[in-house]
């Protein structure tokens, strides 16, 4: 029964190959889209395997010569999902018996790929990504009319605050009064809302995308460009008329159209009376570059997250330390180098002001030396010029007070150890105290010092009232209550970040690959341009339909663009009145 | 002290000028098109562009660097940007540049009249750079992000025109006003082919005209979606190195990166959109509206709460 249901499904299913190969070799011309791609493959896919399911081993043979026969007639190479049928058949022949469970196996990870380069499912990332992120900060936004009538806004974070104690999650979201319901602490601590960026979901997400573009290049991108290449006649004349732009022109030869096609810079293959011509490759690849691009990214950023160290330290102007000391692990990759037992030494902390007062820059002189105690660099650091010696790069990015030298009564000097009293921001306030009189009664007194820079020093006497103002180094000397103060030194500490970073060239190069390929892909205009041409007198296969509708020589133009479709036809036209006429016409009628 | 004169002056008189070119917008549609005043209007929008150059250079002058350090500097240099928008089809000799006439010039008035309004006028005086801007990269960061945002605003205004004239049953009276602020620039085309065709076929005329408008607001978002979002990437990788060389690391995760990143993503979502053909230009067009609200929230919104190491351009408003 099984032969007798083979006999009759035999012959229509070669018929069916034929067919459904020649309309994915005209489909690929036709419509380079994304997902119908794959849709098209598939179907395509499930003849070819019933094609050699056990019971027709013969058929095989004959199935595989009419391809044979077929890809004569088109000189290109077949296409990727027939390289895979054809293996298949090959690897039939030296298996025999668990064909069908073998092929299973072989179409699984085809399957998972093709689901992968889904775009719609991309899209869902995509979006799915960006939600995730929105979550985290959303902007709550409540009108609140004031007494004058002027409508203030009033812009409040009320999402998932980040990098909190469970204790605050408690808080804010009890079980007793959910979030919108439901919304309780348990479900941030779960799902790791507390620190999107580094849970598992978000991650986990991010690494779906990555296979999505990398699913995506494999399956739709690459192929695409192998359709672009492949010398892609086209031999009827209906199917060059139904390309977005057609024209026929009644007298002209089809090589000086290959000509000035040419001199427009584009790749002309020239077959009988056929000519096909496409230009703008670059902008097949682009898209391939800008996906690798971001896989590129997602690798340097993988590698950033578990393979460097980070650290920062506040050193007092003349301290120094040694960089291993400060830096810290941050992944399970990361290895220390020999550059870490390099010491740091801070020569100096200064900054620059303006007129007004206000901090210009900060600069920090630092030395390094190596185990031996030479000196390997020395650089003079600031914020924007970070110093970068064996992959460890140290940042300006701090500054603090840390002691004031002073002469009390000219004797000295004494370093007077300066605390930070509110640091809100950038505006920084430092206080110290200079104790008089008899340092073993229960309450002592003595001159406060208030600070906000290293520039100007307020004092402030026993009972709190204001003296004056004093500038370090100006020698000028304070007198309170009895006691004179000069104020010798200032002595600033430096706030540095440490880091080493094993992701940055790779995300650098996937930095520059991106911003390139995004410009190509935008400037590669005309797209490809499958332009088909006939030549009417001569003796080709559909000839005669053709007669019919045309006497006289004539070239026949076809042309599809996937982009600027409204100058394509514009360009076209301008090569075309370029054409040369040909008077003499030898055309039997 | 010339220099802050010759700002006045040039503020005030670009401000000026977008106005009245509204007006005569406004009186074209609501009253009759007169050709003469149809033609100021375009070299209003010529003088306006100059004059907020001036203003720029101006600034740079003085100044010693580009203006672009805080919220007031990069809404004027925002609102220049709507203007060279308008201007580079004006350039191409594109046959339907007029198009983009009804987007452009309210948005750069309104950045502009916010911009010189009451509430920022603390930042007018020019302020010092902090020790983190004083670097190349500002030039270059900024003025690309700031691009980026006002071709992706252009683009995403004329997808929602493109709902907006789609689903016309819903808002029908919002749309006559777009439709007809549109017609300016197609006045003409609809003429010839209301004089090509008979009467009899008006009612298909129309239908045909607005066919057209949806085809020519789509292509036209397209086109500058797409030319904002290389702006926009290379805004945000150019960022991500200064990043890496003033801070410490090229992606922190504050609430400013994290939002260009979600613009980002939302627009290459639409561009992913527009290669399918089975996704309908209206489904493009929602995720590009979505963009609108979304730039909003990231070029303004975080600026207005100043938090995260991006509040150079914060700003607190005062109920008083």
């Amino acid at each position: 029964m099984a032969s007798l249901n083979h006999t009759i499904t035999s012959k229509p299913s070669v018929h069916k190959a034929l067919f459904l190969k020649a309309s994915l070799f005209h489909y690929n011309n036709s419509k380079p889209t994304f997902i119908s791609h794959s849709k098209r493959s598939s179907p395509f896919f499930t003849t070819t395997c019933k094609l050699k399911s056990p019971q027709d081993s013969k058929k095989n043979q004959t199935n595989l010569t009419n391809k044979i026969l077929l890809s004569e007639v088109a000189p290109p190479p077949p296409p990727l999902a027939e390289e895979g049928g054809n293996e298949k058949v090959g690897g039939k022949a030296g298996s025999n018996g668990s064909g069908g469970v073998m092929g299973l196996v072989k179409r699984l990870p085809r399957k998972v790929l093709a689901v992968l380069s889904n775009l719609p499912l991309a899209i869902g990332e995509m979006f799915a990504v960006a939600a995730l992120m929105a979550l985290v900060f959303k902007c709550f936004v409540a009108f609140t009319f004031c007494e004058s009538g002027f409508c203030a806004v009033e812009l409040r974070r009320t999402f998932i605050d980040q990098g909190e104690a469970p204790d605050f999650y408690f808080q804010k979201y009890p079980e007793d009064n959910p979030f919108l319901g439901f919304f309780t602490w348990r479900w941030v601590l779960t799902l790791g809302f507390d620190h999107v960026y580094s849970s598992p979901i978000f991650l986990g997400i991010l690494a779906l995308l990555g296979t999505s573009l990398m699913a995506c290049t494999y399956t739709t991108q690459i192929p695409l460009v192998k359709v672009a290449r492949r010398w892609n006649f086209m031999h009827s004349s209906d199917a060059i008329r139904k390309q977005e732009f057609s024209d026929t022109l009644p007298r002209a030869s089809v090589k000086d159209l290959g000509v000035i096609l040419m001199g427009s810079g584009y790749e002309v293959f020239l077959k009988g009376p056929s000519l096909y011509a496409f230009k703008g490759l670059a902008g097949r690849f682009a898209p391939i570059g800008v996906h690798l691009a971001m896989l590129l990214i997602m690798a340097g950023g993988t590698l950033s997250a578990t393979g460097s160290f980070r650290g920062s330290v506040t050193v007092p102007q003349g301290l120094n330390f040694v960089v291993g000391d400060v830096l810290g692990p941050t992944g399970f990759l990361s290895s220390p180098t020999e550059a870490f037992n390099t010491e740091v030494h801070v020569n100096r902390f200064y900054m620059d002001y303006y007129d007004s007062g206000e901090v210009a820059q900060f600069h920090t002189d630092l030395s390094l030396y190596d185990l031996n105690g030479k000196e390997v660099l020395r650089k003079t650091i600031s914020v924007n010029d970070p110093l970068r010696y064996g992959g460890i790069t140290i940042y300006q990015t701090d500054w603090s007070f840390s002691a004031l030298q002073i002469l009390k009564d000219d004797e000295g000097p004494f370093n007077l150890a300066v605390a930070p009293l509110k640091i809100n921001g950038d505006k920084k306030l430092f206080g110290t105290f200079l104790p008089i009189g008899d340092m073993n009664s229960e309450n002592v007194k003595g001159i406060s010092m208030l600070a906000r820079d290293l520039q100007s020093i307020v004092l402030y006497d026993q009972e709190g009232k204001f003296v004056g103002v004093r500038r370090p180094n100006s020698k000028l000397p304070i007198e309170i209550n009895g006691t004179k103060i000069v104020i010798e030194d200032a002595i600033g500490s430096s706030g540095l970040d440490l880091k080493t970073d094993p992701g940055v060239p790779i995300v650098y190069a996937g930095f520059g690959a991106l911003m390139l390929t995004t410009c190509i892909s935008y400037l590669s205009h005309a797209q490809i341009i499958n332009c088909v041409l006939m030549l009417m007198h001569s003796s080709s296969l559909h000839i005669q339909k053709i007669w019919a509708l045309q006497d006289g020589t004539a070239v026949v133009v076809g042309g599809k663009t996937n982009r600027a479709k409204a100058e394509f036809p514009d360009e076209m036209n301008r090569l075309l009145d370029q054409l040369p006429e040909i008077i003499e016409s030898s055309s039997p009628k | 002290m010339i220099f802050s004169t010759l700002e006045h002056i040039l503020t005030h008189i670009s401000f000026s000028v977008v106005s009245i070119v509204i007006t005569i917008h406004l009186i074209t549609l609501l009253v009759d098109e007169i050709v003469g005043l149809y033609d100021s209007s375009e070299k209003g929008m010529m003088t306006t562009f100059f004059c907020i150059t001036g203003l720029l250079i101006t600034r740079w002058i003085y100044l010693g660097y580009l203006p672009l350090s805080n919220l007031y500097e990069s809404l004027i240099f925002l609102s220049w940007s709507f203007s060279i928008i308008h201007m580079v089809p004006y350039f191409k000799k594109y046959k339907n540049y007029l198009n983009l006439n009804a987007i452009t010039t309210p948005s750069a008035i309104f950045t502009q009249g916010f911009a010189t309004s009451g509430l920022l006028t603390e930042m007018h005086q020019s302020e010092i750079l902090v020790p983190a801007l004083q670097s190349h990269w500002l030039m270059m960061h900024v003025s690309m992000m700031v691009l980026g945002y006002a071709a992706l605003l252009c683009g995403s205004l004329l997808s929602l025109a493109l709902l907006v004239i789609t689903f016309r049953k819903f808002f029908s009276k919002i749309n006559n006003l777009v439709n007809e602020s549109f017609s300016l620039g197609e006045i003409q085309y609809v003429r010839e082919k209301n004089n090509l065709l008979p009467n009899t076929f008006f009612l298909s005329s129309r239908n045909y005209y607005r066919f057209q408008l949806i085809q020519q607001l789509d292509l036209w978002s397209y086109r500058i979606i797409s030319l904002g979002f290389i702006f926009l990437t290379i805004g945000i990788l150019s960022g991500a190195v200064w990043a890496n060389e003033a801070w410490g690391s090229y992606w922190n995760w504050d609430p400013k990166e994290t939002w260009a990143f979600i613009t980002w993503t939302l627009f290459s979502i639409y561009l992913h959109t527009r290669t399918n053909k089975n996704i309908e230009s209206v489904n493009s067009a929602i995720v590009a509206s979505m963009g609108f609200f979304i730039i909003w929230i990231c070029y303004f919104g975080v600026n207005l709460l100043g938090i995260g190491l991006h509040s150079y351009g914060s700003f607190t408003l005062t109920s008083n």
